[in-house]
């Protein structure tokens, strides 16, 4: 499918961009799930025109339909990957779907990657890994744990399958679209519904401990939560993340590659609402203008 | 250019240099590709100071096999031939300093 404008994350930022967009008559689609964003579930209080407690969730429901009323089309499916080539711009859909349009706004937010559970932090580099696309060679013929209930984790879990002696893949619900859980299953990632509670081990994991108490036996512990990071898709991109993940933008809102826009929690702090919806704005309406030709 | 070492001339290179810091990475790794750059600076910044290099280590597994390397990018770090600090993941230019001084 063709589009003029791209936009990469469902929260606040992306939302508002694709809203500035649509409005400006691009044809515009959104990708990925509101449910990722930092936003969703939290309590928002100091934004605009809120005037007390407001649920997360429920605003961003709201500008979920605002933008869809505009014209845009939303996707609630993560990107898997991205591609620049020829003056224009790819996403691979976790759904298999191809994406393509003129110009991309990046408004991926910033990816909560750790678990935060006793031995995670202890045991970095001695078997916990957060990438099992960098380090997958090292667990050849060995038990592991792939942690994570979306995307990210379910491509894990198929890669690992062909490295690992066993593959359990733990999530504490399944986000992944069931294309990508097929894929996993038919590898042989065997899928289990469970809460990691700690990773044990000295020199080395040995153990996942879950919260109903079952202990599995593992040597790699592989952590994938969410969707493809920002950082990645930046990589696929031509962009060169900051070391702290995060994305350089001008006041433009316009990255170091022609065409590519960067709006909210990922162009860096402060990490607010108000930030993000105001750089959406900048984004939104630079990419529609790039889009047509006008440039930004 | 930082010197790329082999399984072969690892140990010659730190035994000749008092201070070596050594980027363990692959070229498939994401992270790896953004902290080479970043090591490029550090050895700029030691020059004189430390020896810098990288070990690729999918061409080189028995210099993993002997570190217990198991995520990349992992930088080991020598004094006088013996490891005194092991990083994993990507790490901004100042931590890899500060562990190397």
């Amino acid at each position: 499918m063709d589009f003029d404008v791209m936009v990469i994350g469902s929260g606040p930022a992306g939302i508002q961009a694709a809203i500035h967009s649509a409005r400006r008559k691009a044809r515009t689609v959104l990708l990925g799930k509101a449910g990722n964003s930092a936003m969703a579930g939290a309590k928002i209080e100091n934004y605009f025109g809120t005037g007390g407690p407001e649920d997360g969730s429920a605003l961003l429901a709201k500008g979920l339909s605002q933008a869809e009323a505009a014209g845009c089309s939303a996707i609630g499916k993560n990107a898997v990957s991205a591609s620049a080539a020829g003056g224009s711009f790819s996403a691979s859909l976790e759904s298999g779907a191809e994406i393509s349009a003129r110009a991309v706004v990046l408004a991926t937010g910033v990816s909560r990657n750790s678990l935060g559970i006793p031995g995670e932090k202890e045991l970095f580099g001695k078997g916990v890994s957060y990438c099992a696309s960098c380090d997958c060679n090292f667990y050849k013929g060995v038990p592991v744990v792939v942690i994570g209930g979306d995307s990210e984790a379910a491509l894990a879990a198929e890669l690992m399958t062909g490295y690992a002696s066993e593959v359990r893949w733990i999530a504490d619900g399944v986000a992944a679209d069931p294309i990508l859980v097929e894929r996993a299953r038919r590898a042989g990632a065997a899928l289990a519904v469970g809460r990691p509670v700690r990773i044990s081990g000295s020199a080395g994991v040995e153990s996942v401990a879950l919260a109903d108490g079952t202990e599995i036996p593992a040597r790699g512990v592989f952590i994938e939560l969410g969707g493809r990071s920002s950082a990645d898709l930046a990589m696929d991109l031509g962009i060169m993340p900051e070391p702290d993940d995060s994305v350089k933008v001008d006041g433009g809102c316009r990255t170091s590659v022609a065409g590519v826009f960067a709006c909210g929690d990922v162009t860096g702090r402060p990490w607010q609402v108000a930030r993000a919806v105001g750089q959406g704005a900048v984004a939104g309406s630079n990419a529609a203008d790039y889009s047509k030709g006008a440039g930004s | 250019m930082v010197l790329e070492l082999t399984d072969e001339t690892f140990d010659a290179f730190v035994r000749d240099n008092p201070v070596a810091i050594i980027d363990c990475w692959a070229p498939w790794c994401g992270p790896c590709m953004r902290m080479g750059p970043i090591i490029e600076e550090v050895a700029h910044t030691l020059a004189g100071k430390a020896g810098v290099a990288k070990l690729n280590v999918d061409e080189n597994r028995n210099t993993s096999l002997k570190y217990s390397i198991r995520a990349i990018p992992t930088i080991l770090v020598f004094k006088d031939a013996v490891l005194v600090d092991t990083l994993v993941g990507l790490r901004q230019k100042e931590d890899i300093i500060e562990s190397a001084l």
